[in-house]
């Protein structure tokens, strides 16, 4: 009886200490900085060496954790202006020149690469490194050279490789709108157009939630960028003069009110009539304000 | 019944198919992780059935070449086998057969698994690129002549062991080194490595040329990717299989033959 | 060509061991011995004497440092020496996954027989065994003496001419014993030669034509079994009845007032002792040979040699 009872006692109470320490455990793992919870990734060296077999595995799964990691976040993407200080970017980034590294074929590396880091951290030569690296590889994908040819164009301003890149592209695809591309971004709207047109390529594919909230975030800023444009345009061929700010939008009834900045800037009208925001659709200029962000991996991508 | 028979039978009894059954179940876990990727849930899904083949086939191998030789001689089965009218070749290689069969048929179900479950996520989710069955198919058929040779790494150890230690991990050495090995003798013509002392070279190159290549039966990212390969890789591959395995056979062979049983 | 005659003929043979610190141990020195066709050979010795070593190496397991042994004129260790040879090992184990049926079946199958003949052959050795029951059954879920009845089972299969059996009657209950003893004297019956080791000295009296005693790697004696027993008569016991006691006196004889005389008679005085006997109109009751036994024989020449 006495033994039965000793019995009973004993796993009781180590019982009600596991129960207790549940709660512990889970506030201490959720409450773990950011870096940790992507975890620390060994040297893309040191792991083909020691699991060949398993480099498209380790990869995948390496993607996988900065898939899962950014879509845990999904709740600070209401307010974009927290979203910078949230996300992890570095880590982010090492994660994905890592898993390039171990399978260079992976088109997930290269497509989070350019939906996430490019956009949000604003690291284009980066994001076009990554994404040649990838295009030596999958050298059947014309979303590789249309990412890039977007970067050249959009953001470098280098129409000519632009060019040549959406030629590619049209090559690989067969598909003949990438031909009339490079010549759109000569004109201020066109080039809000094909932001546009690029961002739907791109959310049309999105499954993951994360990204596609950024996306459509993303989409929304240039909506509103447009249709400020369309209101300038508007503005002009109505009374003949260019606005002198976008007060005088408004004030003349162009626009009911000066939509917002999703990315937490301002618009603003440019000297040569131009539509800019102060965040240049760039969470870490728009939020951070002097937060400087480097996604630089330590090691530069190279063929072996 | 023969002594293939009895091995294949021994592996059945031992309940090691009702474990890989078991495996099978992680098979089902595949489609829905599989949609985790962003652009190419085929080629994840892919991935994940060629790894776990890969996975079940090595921890196989391992386990089946580390162990029955030397269960046969921890347990004293081989008094009982070895005075049979059965030389120690024919009792060693016949083992072995028997242990092929066997990872033969589990290479089987895993790749009709992988095919399985493929067809399904690639008719929710249809692939930017064709799938190439040929070379899905004929990365678990190399994967299992690698694993075969481990095998005959893990008899060859077992030979002259009286623990299962060194076939077990010896092979998981000779595994690891055979993956390696490529990637190091790369490593070592790249001009990164022009300060590494020429001893240390020539320990590599030799090494490079004695252990087995594991390199050349992985062609994961072929399959994966739906990239073409030339029969010619393949038939090579076979030939280095044959020639290798049949090396190790023969000097298990002759070790065996060789050693006391008291 | 007279070899090939003999079951068995070792000569000269030595087996050195490499022991812990490469100290080397010898388990046998220079022994001679030869198995006649249709003889019961009981190869005695204390544990640890060499004997299990010396069967090994004739089934090959082992194989001679120096010397020559041959089986039926082949070499022992060839595969093809053992084709005629049943061999049961000391303590045998099986590969436990499969049933008794499918092991004596692989066992049909390595001495060639075909496949309707071996299974004929199997429920024969399993029927005299006493394991037709547990035939189907795992070998895994055999008791110890199941085990080695199996193992005489897959001695017998294939009715070869030499039976090698390393300690046959240990694990087995007494029934189990007359069973293995009865299987011996069969087969001497049917002209097999059986070659045994034993440690337990009451085994050989009944079955053995020749012994041979083995103590520390050395063969001490080789006899025959018979000559021995007669050989161990130190004396007999008798009952007497109608004969005065001045008769039995000189041959320690302390009269009693029973009706029953009883007394023991060295072996050498015996027949003054019967002719005194009838001389004085005594007649025998009963007459009971003493003799020396195995055990004993066997333990004074373990003395000899100094291991005990």
């Amino acid at each position: 009886m006495m033994r039965r009872l000793g019995i009973f006692a004993f796993f009781g109470v180590l019982l009600t200490l596991y129960v207790q320490l549940l709660g512990p455990v889970r506030q201490v793992m959720e409450q773990r900085p950011f870096v940790e919870k992507l975890g620390l990734i060994p040297h893309p060296q040191a792991l083909k060496l020691l699991f060949p077999d398993f480099r498209a595995l380790l990869g995948a799964t390496i993607l996988g954790r900065v898939t899962l990691y950014f879509g845990g976040l999904v709740e600070h993407f209401d307010d974009p202006r927290l979203l910078v200080k949230a996300v992890d970017y570095p880590a982010m980034s090492r994660a994905i020149h890592t898993a390039v590294k171990l399978d260079p074929y992976n088109m997930d590396a290269y497509y989070f690469g350019q939906a996430v880091l490019v956009w949000d951290v604003g690291k284009y030569r980066l994001a076009n490194e990554l994404l040649e690296y990838g295009m030596r590889y999958r050298n059947w994908d014309w979303q590789l050279p249309f990412f890039v040819g977007f970067n050249k164009a959009y953001f470098l301003g280098d129409l000519e490789g632009a060019a040549k890149m959406y030629m590619r592209a049209g090559e690989l695809s067969g598909a003949a709108m990438f031909k009339t591309l490079a010549g759109r971004y000569l004109q201020e709207v066109g080039k809000t157009e094909m932001a546009i047109g690029y961002l739907e390529t791109q959310l049309a594919g999105a499954r993951i939630a994360s990204v596609k909230k950024v996306l459509r975030l993303r989409l929304t800023a240039f909506k509103a960028l447009r249709q400020i444009e369309e209101a300038v345009d508007g503005y002009r061929r109505r009374y003949g003069e260019w606005p002198l700010g976008l007060e005088d939008l408004t004030a003349r009834g162009m626009l009911a009110e000066i939509p917002e900045d999703p990315y937490g800037g301002r618009f603003y009208l440019t000297e040569d009539h131009r539509v800019r925001t102060t965040s240049k659709f760039s969470l870490t200029l728009g939020a951070g304000k002097k937060k400087k962000v480097d996604v630089t991996p330590e090691e530069t991508l190279r063929d072996d | 019944m023969t002594l293939l028979g009895a091995t294949l039978k021994g592996i059945f009894r031992d309940r090691v198919f009702r474990g890989l059954l078991m495996v099978l179940v992680v098979f089902a876990a595949i489609p829905a992780v599989s949609t985790l990727s962003m652009r190419q849930v085929v080629s994840l899904c892919l991935t994940l059935c060629l790894s776990l083949s890969s996975l079940v086939l090595l921890v196989l191998a391992l386990f089946l070449g580390g162990t029955v030789l030397w269960r046969d001689l921890d347990r004293r089965y081989c008094h009982a086998l070895l005075s049979l009218p059965l030389s120690r070749e024919r009792y060693l290689w016949e083992r072995y057969a028997g242990i092929a069969l066997f990872l033969g048929l589990s290479a089987l179900v895993l790749g009709g698994m992988t095919w399985l479950v493929t067809s399904f996520v690639a008719a929710g989710y249809p692939p930017g690129r064709p799938i190439l069955w040929t070379v899905v198919f004929g990365c678990i058929a190399l994967d299992l002549l690698k694993c075969l040779l481990l095998v005959a790494f893990a008899f060859c150890f077992s030979a002259f062991s009286t623990s299962f230690f060194l076939p077990i991990f010896g092979t998981i050495a000779i595994y690891l080194v055979g993956g390696a090995s490529q990637g190091v003798h790369d490593y070592l013509r790249s001009s990164a490595a022009t300060d590494i002392s020429l001893a240390v070279r020539r320990l590599a190159d030799s090494l490079y040329y004695l252990l087995p290549n594991f390199s050349l039966f992985d062609i994961k990212l072929y399959a994966i990717y739906g990239l073409p390969l030339q029969t010619s890789q393949l038939l090579l591959s076979g030939g280095y299989f044959l020639v290798y395995t049949l090396l190790l056979l023969g000097l298990s062979g002759w070790i065996f033959a060789r050693r006391q049983i008291p | 060509m007279t070899e090939i005659s003999f079951p068995i003929k070792i000569h000269g043979l030595s087996k050195v061991y490499r022991g812990k610190k490469w100290q080397r141990v010898a388990a046998l020195r220079q022994l001679e011995l030869t198995v006649r066709s249709g003889e019961i050979f009981g190869f005695l010795g204390p544990n640890g004497a060499g004997k299990s070593t010396t069967i090994k190496t004739l089934v090959g397991l082992i194989r001679p440092t120096e010397g020559r042994v041959t089986l039926f004129g082949q070499p022992a260790g060839m595969a093809g020496a053992r084709q005629r040879v049943g061999y049961l090992p000391e303590n045998p184990a099986f590969p436990d996954t499969l049933t008794g049926r499918e092991f004596l079946a692989l066992v049909a199958h390595s001495f060639g027989l075909a496949r309707q003949q071996g299974l004929m052959a199997a429920e024969r050795v399993l029927d005299m065994l006493d394991l037709t029951t547990a035939a189907g059954r795992p070998i895994r879920s055999y008791s110890k003496g199941m085990v080695q009845r199996l193992g005489l089972a897959q001695t017998l299969l294939h009715d070869p001419d030499l039976y090698i059996l390393d300690e046959p009657m240990s694990g087995l209950d007494p029934i189990g014993r007359a069973l293995v003893k009865d299987i011996i004297l069969d087969l001497k019956a049917k002209g097999k030669t059986v070659f045994f080791s034993t440690h337990v000295t009451a085994d050989v009296e009944r079955v053995c034509d020749r012994i041979g005693v083995i103590v520390g790697g050395v063969l001490q004696a080789q006899r025959d079994v018979a000559g021995l027993l007669r050989e161990g008569v130190e004396g007999y016991f008798c009952r007497v009845s109608n004969c005065p006691d001045k008769v039995l006196q000189p041959f320690g004889y302390k009269g009693r007032d029973d009706v029953v005389q009883e007394l023991f008679v060295p072996r050498d005085r015996f027949n003054d002792f019967a002719s005194q006997l009838f001389r004085s109109g005594g007649s025998f009751d009963l007459v009971e040979p003493q003799r020396r036994d195995i055990e004993n024989y066997f333990l004074s020449l373990v003395r000899q040699a100094g291991e005990l």
